[in-house]
Parts: C-alpha cells; structure tokens; sequence
C-alpha cells in the first residue's frame, strides 16, 4: 500500500500549548534542526494515520504575522511558499480574544486553516463558554476543542487534519471587510497586482492589505521582481 | 514594469487615506481586525461580566507588586544560589576524592610520561571540571522550575520599568536571565526582540551575565580565599554582571544604536506546577552541553595544556621554563596591573577562550592538583591575597566571551563585525574594572 504523504504547520501564539500538540501528534518520531539562513529551531514530526504519513511542521510561537520580527516572518513565509496541505492553529481557549489575531491573519492568506481550540478546561475553570458552532460558522474554519496537556482531542484534530486534506471540508474563503474607505484601495491594488507574476504565488487581496500595511517583506519582493 | 505601477498605486493608496482617516493605514487595518475579533466573540464567547481573581492573579498581586517585586525578585536570586551552594557542597567533595583517589593510582603507571598525562593532565584537568557538575546542574534544575512554573515571566514583567530606563524594556531581561545558564541561549532567546537595535544591544551585552561554566572558576576561589562568605562572593559576581551589562546598555543604546525603545504587551502565563519530567528535561537538554564539551574540547585542551607544560624535554613540568611558561609569560605583564600578572593565570585565561570552565582546568593541569586541593595550591604557589583573587573573578566573569558565543553572536547578527566587537570590547571592560578594582582596592589592604 502505498502512503500518501501530507504535510501540516502547527501555528499558534506562545504559551497555547502548540509544543504538547505537536509531542501528542508525533510522539518520539521528531527531527530538530534549522529554519534556512537563521538560527531559529525547527521541529519536524510524523504520523502514520489511515494510510497517511502526516508530516507535521511546528512555526514558531508568534502573535501576528508582521514583517517586524524573524519568528513572524518564518512562519508566515512557511505559510504561504511552502503551502502545507493544512495549518493547525493551536488557540488557547481560555485568552479567545488575544489568540484570534493570529487565527484571522492566517485566514487572510488563504491557507487551510483548522482551528484547535485547547486549554478548553482552563476556559471552563474560568466560565468561559464558547459556541464552538458559531466559531466555525464565523471563521469559516472547522473547530476542534481540546485539552491537550491530557491529551484529549487528538483523534478529532487527526480526522479533520485528513478531513481538510482531502477537501471534503474545509475552510470556505475568508474576508474580513475594512471598511469602504479601505476596500476601495484594496480593491484597486488587486487589479494592478494581478499583472504581477507575484499574483501566481500569493493572493492578490493578501498583497494587496500587506502593502497597505507597508509590509517591508512584501515591498522587497515586489522591488526585486521589478529587477527580475 | 508593472512592480513600479503597483508601488505607485500604493503610495497613492495610502496618500489618500491618510488624508480622510489621519493615521496610519497599518493602524486601521489593525482596529479592524481588533473590531472584527469583538464582534466575533459577541457571538461565541459567553464569560461572567466580572472575571473572578484566579489563584494566579492573587500571586500577582505580591510578585509583581510595584513596590515588592524587584526586591522579591532579588530574594528569589539569592535563594536560587544558596539551593545550589548548599547542596552541592558535599557531592563535590565526594568527586573530589574520588579523583585524588583515582589520581594516586594513575601517577604509578608506567611509562613515566604516560602517568604524567593521566595524573597531571587527564585527571588534573578533566577532573577540575567534572567536579563541578553538581553546582551546575542543580543550577539548571533552579532556572528550569522557574521557567515551568511560570516566574520567569513575571521577572521579565517586574524589571520592565527599570529597563526602559536603560532604553531597553522588560523582553530583553529574559535573555539575560537565560544567560546565567548558558550565553548561547541567551542570545538566541533575543529573537523574541522585534527592534533591531534592542535585538542587538541584548545580544552584545548577553556575555556579562554570569554563565554556568564561569561558575566553577567563582566556586574554587570563593571556596579557597573567601570561606566565610563564599555564597556572598559569588553572589556579588552575578550582581557584578548585571550592572555592568546595564551600564554597557546604556551606553550602546544611548550613545550608538540611537532611538526609541518599543513598547509591547507582555503575557504573563498562569503559573504551573512544574512536572518533574519537564524539569528533568530541560535540565538535560541544557547539561548535556557541558558533559559533552568536558568530554571532548576539555579533555583535547588538557592534553595540549600537558604537552605544552612538558616541552620542550627535559623541562620541569610547568615551570615558567616550559612552553606554556614562556606563552603566559609573555601575556602576564598586561594583566600585572590588574593583580594577576603570573605567567600561569595568562595561560588559564588563554585557554579560557576556548570554553570558560577550561580556566580551572588548565590551572589544575599546571598545578599538577586535582579539585579539592587546587584552590590551596593557587594560594600557596601564585601567592594570591583574597583581593587578587576576587579581581581575577571579575576578570574571568567578563573578558571575552567562549568561542561557541562569539559563533553564536556571529550568526545571530549575521556580521562578523558584531563578533568581533563583542570580544574585543568585553576584554576591554575586564582589563578595566579588574584593575580599578584592584588598584583601589590595594589602598585600603596595603
């Protein structure tokens, strides 16, 4: 039989559990190494699961997905270059607010996106009650709750993982409005992107609100393919 | 072609909202984002309208008091070395017999030259440096519970204020912290630092702050010339560090990388009960490093310590005659001025370059003493007073950082510029404050 090999990201801000989701998906089968030209660690893990092998990808803990700082940069160069076939965010259920930064920006790019909601008995001890419908419905995404320092929720993260992989479900596209104001401009550079051969790699509207945003990551890129 | 026409039709774009909206579009964006986040948790998240204190903010409230913290952060510094001083007093005498034990047996092997390098070489220097394993693993076992249960957060959060006044802010504290255990993560731990110019400041001061192997070098003499008060000296070396990484913050951010410090929201994770497994871990990953290095650049500097204080033949071993004499010899006069101008202190702080803790080896390979004795021995045979030695503690504490820093420090800042610097200013600031100390202090003892 052969394996069908996929790869997923773990993303997810530091302190939500992203390292014991990723040691419960993979257990001892872990390589450590690099990310390129930094020095930042890089976790790799497998797992064999109905006839996949499930590679899985642990990005650094981040809390956005700015320009400002190489963590943030790796993992959302990760994201969009190597388009893994789904990303994982670990979101800490009982901080919604905070970690859902995250989540939405990952949602602006396009990627796969499945939601793990974990801590959720953190978020009960503290009578946080969360509509794990309406979060799914919103976003777009599929949820799934856990508490992974218990290990609990593995087997539905691995089911949606195959889930989404295979296309069955998956996150619809994902828009947050900005306003009018706002949208007009976006909506403006997503035409003249769309000329630029940087419009095959990523998505024109990702672009198009990251140079609004005057991302320096994004300016360079379309300075060097001037060059090019 | 077209990357120009898109640039233009940015810069437009944002002309154009920066006339209606007054601010940044990056700043819009993000209120939208924050907007659509509250509206989203309307739907989905039902919590009690006034959120009860957990266990953890009750914590809080005395660790990160205003007025207790940094004093509660001092305490639990000092209690962290008392714990490591006092327990690993006894271990370190049961290797240190150990090895005098083992060194009897190895002097009486044949060929002569051949119990020279396992006595005087092997277990000279090698076992210097394995008697420190306690003190340096009860040491990671310390840093490692307070990073699982939750403090070192609050300690990054207590020392903000304090180092905004120094142009950095509490991020860059973390680093430090690590760097008692070991500089490299240390530096490597600045990357959490968004600003390029904290990022590098952190980094280049990284190295005042005390790490495990120079541990050894303050545990032999404090133990050796400060008996009375030997948790106190070393306690001092730390303090030491710190303020003089403070002062060379200062003055790098101030003066060089000129500018804002920034400003975030720092988390503050609710505490945990550390796991044994998790401690144990953490302190394995981190003492693994030094057993590794004692087993295998260690023990290659200690033959080439032994080597070079036989040659050339027929010289005594280690006198100042030997190679190894005639190299300290030519370095010392530099360092007279500081107190420790005798060839054999030259030599240890030489190799000392390679990996800190090899200053004590080397010292144990050229006194030709293993552990338990070699602080009598430095007394005896360099003719240290407890001020001399104190300064050559400050010395060791901060000359150039060990050559896995600087390749650390080189890859982290991507510059060998950067590298550079950081060894040679950090030499220059030893030199500095291991003579003023000295001098002044030559006033008062006589």
């Amino acid at each position: 039989m052969t394996q069908k090999e996929i790869t997923i990201a773990l993303a997810g801000n530091p302190n939500s559990g992203k390292t014991t989701v990723f040691n419960n998906l993979t257990g001892a089968r872990q390589q450590v190494g690099n990310w390129p030209g930094v020095t930042v660690e890089r976790k790799e893990g497998r797992h064999n699961y109905q006839g996949y092998c499930i590679r899985v990808v642990d990005l650094p803990g981040v809390y956005s997905l700015t320009a400002y700082a190489p963590d943030e940069v790796i993992a959302r160069n990760f994201i969009v270059d190597q388009k893994p076939d789904a990303v994982v965010d670990i979101v800490d259920a009982s901080n919604l607010e905070r970690n859902l930064y995250l989540t939405i920006q990952i949602l602006e790019m396009g990627a796969p996106l499945i939601i793990a909601l974990n801590m959720m008995d953190m978020a009960e001890a503290k009578s946080h009650h969360i509509d794990i419908e309406a979060l799914a419905q919103e976003t777009g995404a599929p949820v799934v709750p856990m508490v992974a320092s218990r290990n609990q929720g593995t087997d539905k993260l691995l089911q949606q993982i195959v889930r989404v992989t295979r296309g069955s479900t998956g996150s619809r596209p994902f828009k947050l409005y900005y306003g009018q104001e706002i949208e007009n401009e976006i909506a403006r550079l997503e035409r003249v992107i769309l000329k630029s051969h940087l419009s095959q790699k990523y998505p024109p509207r990702w672009l198009a609100i990251k140079l609004l945003e005057e991302d320096e990551e994004i300016l360079k890129k379309f300075q060097e393919a001037e060059v090019v | 072609m077209s990357s120009e026409e898109i640039l233009k039709a940015k810069d437009e774009g944002l002309a154009h909202l920066k006339s209606i909206y007054r601010d940044d579009a990056e700043t819009i964006i993000a209120d939208a984002r924050y907007g659509f986040i509250s509206g989203l948790l309307k739907d989905v998240l039902a919590k009690p309208p006034v959120e009860r204190l957990t266990l953890s903010d009750r914590i809080d409230r005395i660790l990160v008091n205003r007025w207790l913290g940094i004093p509660l952060l001092l305490l639990v510094i000092f209690a962290l070395f008392q714990f490591v001083f006092v327990l690993s007093d006894p271990l370190m005498e049961w290797i240190s017999q150990f090895f005098d034990w083992l060194g009897g047996y190895a002097a009486g092997v044949s060929p002569e030259w051949l119990g020279s390098l396992l006595a005087n070489g092997v277990l000279g220097g090698v076992g210097a440096v394995l008697t420190f394993i306690p003190p340096i693993f009860l040491m990671f076992i310390a840093i490692s519970i307070l990073e699982d249960c939750g403090y070192m957060a609050r300690a990054a959060f207590v020392t903000d204020k304090v180092m905004h006044k120094i142009g950095l802010h509490g991020r860059s504290f973390i680093p430090m912290v690590l760097g008692f255990g070991c500089n490299i993560p240390g530096i490597m731990a600045c990357r959490t630092i968004e600003n390029p110019k904290d990022r590098l400041t952190t980094i280049l001061i990284n190295p005042f702050m005390s790490c495990g192997a120079r541990l050894p070098i303050y545990i032999l003499l404090a133990g050796a010339f400060f008996t009375q008060h030997q948790g106190l000296v070393v306690f001092a070396m730390y303090l030491i560090g710190i303020v003089v990484a403070l002062i060379a913050a200062l003055i790098l951010r101030k003066g060089v990388f000129k500018g804002a410090s920034s400003h975030f929201v720092m988390e503050l994770p609710p505490y945990r009960l550390p796991t044994i497994a998790g401690v144990m871990a953490h302190t394995w990953q981190r003492g693994k490093a030094f057993l590794i290095k004692a087993g295998t650049v260690i023990f290659g500097i200690v033959v080439v310590v032994w080597l070079l204080s036989s040659l050339p033949w027929g010289v005594e071993y280690a006198s100042a005659d030997s190679w190894m004499g005639q190299i300290g010899s030519f370095f010392a006069p530099a360092l007279a001025p500081a107190g420790f101008g005798q060839w054999q202190a030259a030599v240890s702080l030489l190799f000392g370059f390679l990996a800190k803790e090899v200053v004590i080896g080397t010292m144990g390979a050229i006194l030709a003493i293993e552990g338990g004795l070699l602080g009598g021995t430095i007394a005896t045979q360099l003719g240290w007073t407890p001020l001399i030695a104190f300064c050559f503690m400050v010395f060791c504490l901060l000359y150039m950082p060990c050559v896995a820093t600087i390749a650390t420090i080189r890859s982290e800042t991507a510059s060998w510029k950067w590298a550079g610097f950081a060894a040679l200013y950090t030499t220059a600031v030893a030199w500095l404050v291991a003579t003023l100390i000295f001098q002044v202090g030559s006033l008062f003892t006589g």
